[in-house]
């Protein structure tokens, strides 16, 4: 809302720069944007929130500046002069003569005045108005259009002006629209009209779209001779509606849809026909054409001090909430030591509980001169286990060079991004996107890790290692099923990734070992087959590791996605100290040779299911690790088969283990290891 | 004997022409000098000699002996300087870079969560989380924002279907702990809303917000100047001064919006604040009793209040960052730059 600095002081009369005014008013809630110097005036831009369609008119800002600065206001001149109808010359003008007006949806249009100025001039407004409507940012168009505007600046009352000669039959309806019914707005916009819209019409079709914007066909013109002037109340939450049915908005439609005054009608209407009768020259038809369904009954409202001071933490007085209220145009209707009973003004809608009056009173008391108190009570916060779990594996990878990257949870379509690792159901889309470039909640974060490392390449970034938290959203009944995930993209090779992944768990106190197997067709959109392992933890679906489709890389960098949720889960913080031997542990090196299809994982679970044989304790169970060194093909090797060097470490807590011992435990493995997987050992 | 005593010296005067360096001069020193060594072997034959050549022998061996250490001892020597004197020419350059392990860094928007919710901890906040994929009730209705009402403007939103909605805020989570719990409540809710405005440097469809609500019996709007006061000197500065507005949230009555002094101009005035001295930090209010009857709380005996800010005008601010968008696009290069360790809570009165 922009006002003129001159302009407001015609209603109220105070001392203030324009920058003084403009920090009393920030400060009582009407935030000055912006102070422009226009000629020899200044045009301030301030914000006005959706609760304060008051302030949408010059005089509801004058009445904030009373209640900061404590003057009165001076409202503005409206008597004028109308025809006589008893006079020879003019009999019979009379607005009911000239028009006749019914309102079919009292509920939707409450209030419709109508009158009628005949004879005028249509011509430019004069200087001092055009001055005033530029200042604010309005074009001026000719005196008829430019009154409008301004007693709508002024007021905050939207009107429309009708050429009356134009309108059938000498008819004014409100009503619903017809099916089939369809109207060019003024501003040359064609639209269909429906039922569930109000329109304004003439005998024969639609005129205006009520409180929103009149048709091309009714608009006041060079030609215009006389004219209808309409007035009104129109339900906001119908304004708002067809306001975003058919696309319009207006002046007159941000009004209505935030509510006019109530009572507002009357002085805006006789103001506006005031203007018109002085600077169109017109004769003003004697009477006026009002319908209105039911009375506005004012609000009353009880204060109670107590209440005041408990919700503002404040020892104020009854007489400085009173005087406040006061200042604010609140009718006191009766006052005790107790509490205050107040009527509120018409135009106050937004004031109607007795919370209202309290913000009130702490807006014009000073927000900033409430104290700040300290005395709430001692609590100590509590963290939940996947807050702890998040905070730890992101120090985790930050502490082995990783970044944290943050990526959009709303994606494209592209094949890329849809893919979805987690659910066979279709993902989420969006019903409104903006672009189609973001259109789908993502199934997936591992797209947009990719995305990232291309980004990053294309601005000189060769290597990366970055990880993301953040969810991915998955179809559910009534609401998507969120699931956090983990997922880490990096410039290494698999077992680097893959041994990242092990020490996150074993850093996380997770013990039970995670299984690797082969991906399915959905994850080889993602991942090179040969090189990718699905992964499970606990029996449940863990995640996805290895080495990345070339897609839109030139390189193939590994990755990971993991169900954090499932992470936060068997994460363990029960870890105890287990004591260090005082006796050296023996190692002893191996190297195997076995058929290329047997992979190390059923090598580690045949040597550490391998059970002593009597009930005794033997050295087997003094097994404490199980080390992989490399992996070999070559000359020495057939073909068909490969090398496997590791080492195995045995250890006890009592004693030094004896190198027979240690023997017995070693051949009792190799036997079983050649009996289940046909492992020999190499020839030195 | 002693011929061959002679011929052993003989040798050893023509070998030791071909020493060239130090590794020449060992190998020497533990053919006749070593456990093993020729003159050790010569040691052993002296038992089986007869009694009357034992001495004599015995003499000309060790002198022999004397002499191969010395000489070997000079050659070791030599050879050593040599080494140690070639080195002299090759300087170790000290000033050369460091090899710097890689550090990785969270992203700066987490940084700033995590020193909000540091902040908060210690007023006796925890932490909730609700989703982002929310129904209108929790976005709209709950929080005292009808369908049809003029302040659901501010709030433009992305839609799934019918009644299902992206959250525009997590002012939702308040209603979600609400629902399950009764006062007294502290929390903060950190996460990420969406709204349908085209990106540019200032906007982004997607963004953060911190939440933070407080009830109980006997809050009242000092409480919430108290608290945020806190905030505020804890986590920019205790010399950043604190300014409320009267402002306007369906979920608040009375409605607050905070700003700070301007840290780079000191209230001066500059192109952040817009001239004001003043930026604008965070909403906040005390919960609107249509919120509570909401929940099912008697609006009579609780009072609270309730808060939320954006992270990335908070970090953009801290870090005089201008470009929203530089968050998302997660360039190493912008990641890189932020310190590890942060300034909030920092005294700097004390070391």
């Amino acid at each position: 809302m922009k006002i003129s600095y001159n302009w407001l002081k015609e209603y109220v009369n105070f001392y203030l720069s324009p920058q003084e005014l403009a920090d009393k008013l920030t400060n009582a809630g009407l935030v000055v944007a912006n102070i422009q110097s226009v000629e020899e005036d200044f045009c301030l831009d301030i914000e006005v929130t959706s609760n304060r369609p008051d302030c949408l008119g010059i005089i509801g800002i004058a009445r904030e500046v009373v209640a900061v600065v404590g003057a009165s206001v001076q409202l503005p001149e409206t008597n004028y002069i109308s025809i006589d109808p008893r006079s020879e010359s003019r009999t019979g003008i009379e607005v009911p003569k000239l028009i006749s007006i019914a309102v079919e949806e009292p509920i939707l249009c409450p209030h419709y005045t109508a009158r009628v100025v005949r004879h005028i001039t249509v011509k430019p407004s004069p200087e001092w108005m055009q001055k005033r409507l530029k200042c604010i940012g309005i074009r001026p168009i000719n005196n008829i259009v430019d009154i409008t505007n301004y007693v709508m600046m002024e007021t905050g009352q939207p009107f429309h002006a009708f050429d009356l000669d134009k309108l059938s039959d000498q008819k004014i309806i409100v009503r619903r629209a017809r099916s089939g019914e369809e109207i060019v707005a003024i501003n040359g916009a064609r639209r269909a009209l429906f039922h569930d819209m109000l329109v304004i019409a003439d005998g024969k079709r639609p005129v205006a779209i009520a409180g929103i914007m009149g048709g091309k066909d009714t608009e006041v013109s060079e030609s215009t001779r006389h004219i209808l002037l309409e007035c009104a109340q129109f339900e906001p939450r119908q304004v708002r509606r067809t306001s975003k049915a058919t696309g319009i908005a207006s002046d007159s439609s941000y009004r209505f849809e935030r509510a006019v005054d109530p009572e507002g009608v009357e002085l805006a209407s006789k103001r506006a026909v005031k203007l018109i009768k002085d600077l169109a020259e017109g004769e003003v038809a004697h009477g006026v054409i009002d319908i209105r369904s039911g009375k506005y009954e004012k609000k009353r409202i009880t204060l109670r001090i107590e209440r005041l001071n408990k919700v503002l933490g404040l020892e104020i007085k009854r007489t400085i909430a009173s005087d406040i209220l006061k200042r604010l145009q609140f009718n006191i209707l009766n006052e005790v030591d107790t509490f205050i009973d107040v009527e509120v003004p018409s135009y106050r809608g937004d004031v109607y509980r007795e919370i209202d009056l309290i913000e009130e009173i702490a807006r014009i008391y000073g927000y900033n001169n409430i104290p700040t108190k300290t005395s709430i009570s001692v609590r100590g916060s509590v963290k939940s286990k996947c807050e702890i779990v998040e905070d730890s594996v992101r120090q985790f990878l930050i502490g082995i060079g990783f970044y944290e990257a943050k990526t959009f949870s709303i994606v494209d379509t592209s094949p890329l991004q849809t893919v979805n690792l987690w659910s066979d159901r279709v993902g989420v889309n969006i019903a409104n996107p903006l672009r189609q470039e973001e259109s789908r909640l993502r199934t997936c974060l591992l797209p947009s890790l990719i995305r990232t490392k291309t980004y990053n390449m294309n601005h000189g970034v060769e290597q990366v290692r970055i990880f993301e938290i953040a969810k991915v959203y998955l179809a559910g009944e009534k609401l998507p099923q969120e699931k956090t995930c983990l997922s880490i993209l990096a410039d290494v090779d698999y077992l680097t990734l893959k041994g990242i992944v092990e020490s996150l768990l074993l850093n996380l106190g997770i013990t039970s070992k995670c299984e690797w197997m082969k991906i399915g067709v959905i994850e080889s959109k993602l991942f090179i087959s040969e090189k990718a392992a699905t992964i499970q933890l606990g029996g449940e679906r863990f995640g996805y590791l290895g080495e990345a489709k070339e897609l839109e890389l030139k390189t193939s960098p590994c990755m990971v996605e993991l169900d954090m949720d499932l992470l936060v889960k068997m994460s363990s913080f029960s870890k105890k100290y287990q004591t260090l031997s005082q006796y050296p542990p023996v190692l002893r090196d191996l190297a195997i040779i076995v058929d290329e299809e047997v992979t190390w994982a059923s090598i580690e679970k045949c040597i550490a299911t391998t059970n002593p044989r009597s009930k005794s304790r033997t050295s087997v169970s003094y097994l404490t690790g199980i080390n992989f060194f490399d992996i070999y093909r070559g000359k020495q090797i057939p073909s068909g088969k490969k090398g496997i060097a590791f080492n195995l470490c045995f250890q006890a807590q009592d004693r030094t283990l004896k190198s027979e011992e240690v023997d017995i435990a070693l051949q009792k493995i190799l036997n079983d290891l050649q009996e289940t997987l046909g492992v020999e050992l190499r020839k030195q | 004997m002693l011929e061959k005593l002679e011929e052993v010296k003989r040798n050893i005067q023509s070998e030791i022409k071909s020493v060239t360096a130090l590794k020449d001069a060992e190998q020497l020193k533990i053919k006749y000098l070593g456990r093993k060594g020729i003159i050790h072997d010569f040691m052993k034959l002296i038992p089986s000699l007869p009694a009357g050549q034992r001495a004599a022998i015995g003499l000309r061996i060790n002198s022999l002996k004397t002499e191969v250490a010395n000489i070997v001892e000079e050659l070791i020597k030599k050879f050593s300087v040599e080494i140690t004197s070639k080195a002299k020419h090759e300087i170790f350059d000290i000033t050369l870079p460091g090899k710097r392990p890689l550090v990785g860094k969270k992203h700066p928007l987490t940084q700033t969560i995590d020193d909000i919710k540091e902040v908060f901890a210690r007023l006796g906040f925890d932490v909730v989380y609700g989703p982002e994929v929310e129904s209108e009730y929790y976005n709209f209705e709950a929080l005292n924002i009808p369908a049809d009402h003029p302040s659901r403007t501010d709030f433009d939103t992305f839609y799934i279907k019918n009644d299902i909605l992206l959250r525009s805020q997590t002012s939702t989570v308040q209603i979600r702990v609400m629902e399950k719990q009764k006062p007294p409540i502290r929390i903060i809710a950190p996460g990420r809303v969406y709204r349908p405005d085209t990106v540019d440097a200032r906007h982004s469809f997607m963004f953060h917000q911190v939440e933070g609500l407080l009830v109980d019996e006997g809050i009242s709007f000092a409480d919430l100047r108290g608290v945020l006061n806190q905030f505020i000197k804890t986590y920019f500065g205790q010399d950043v001064q604190m300014r409320f507005r009267p402002s306007f949230f369906p979920f608040t009555e009375p409605s607050a919006e905070v700003d700070i002094s301007c840290s780079l101009c000191k209230g001066k005035g500059c192109s952040v604040c817009s001239y004001s001295g003043w930026v604008e930090i965070l909403g906040a209010g005390m919960v609107d009793p249509n919120v509570f009857n909401a929940v099912h709380y008697d609006a009579e005996k609780y009072t609270g209040f309730a808060f939320g800010m954006g992270v990335e005008r908070i970090t953009m601010l801290k870090y005089d960052i201008n470009d929203i968008r530089l968050f998302y696009e997660n360039d190493i290069r912008f990641l890189s730059q932020f310190p590890v360790c942060t300034r909030t809570g920092l005294n700097e009165d004390q070391l």
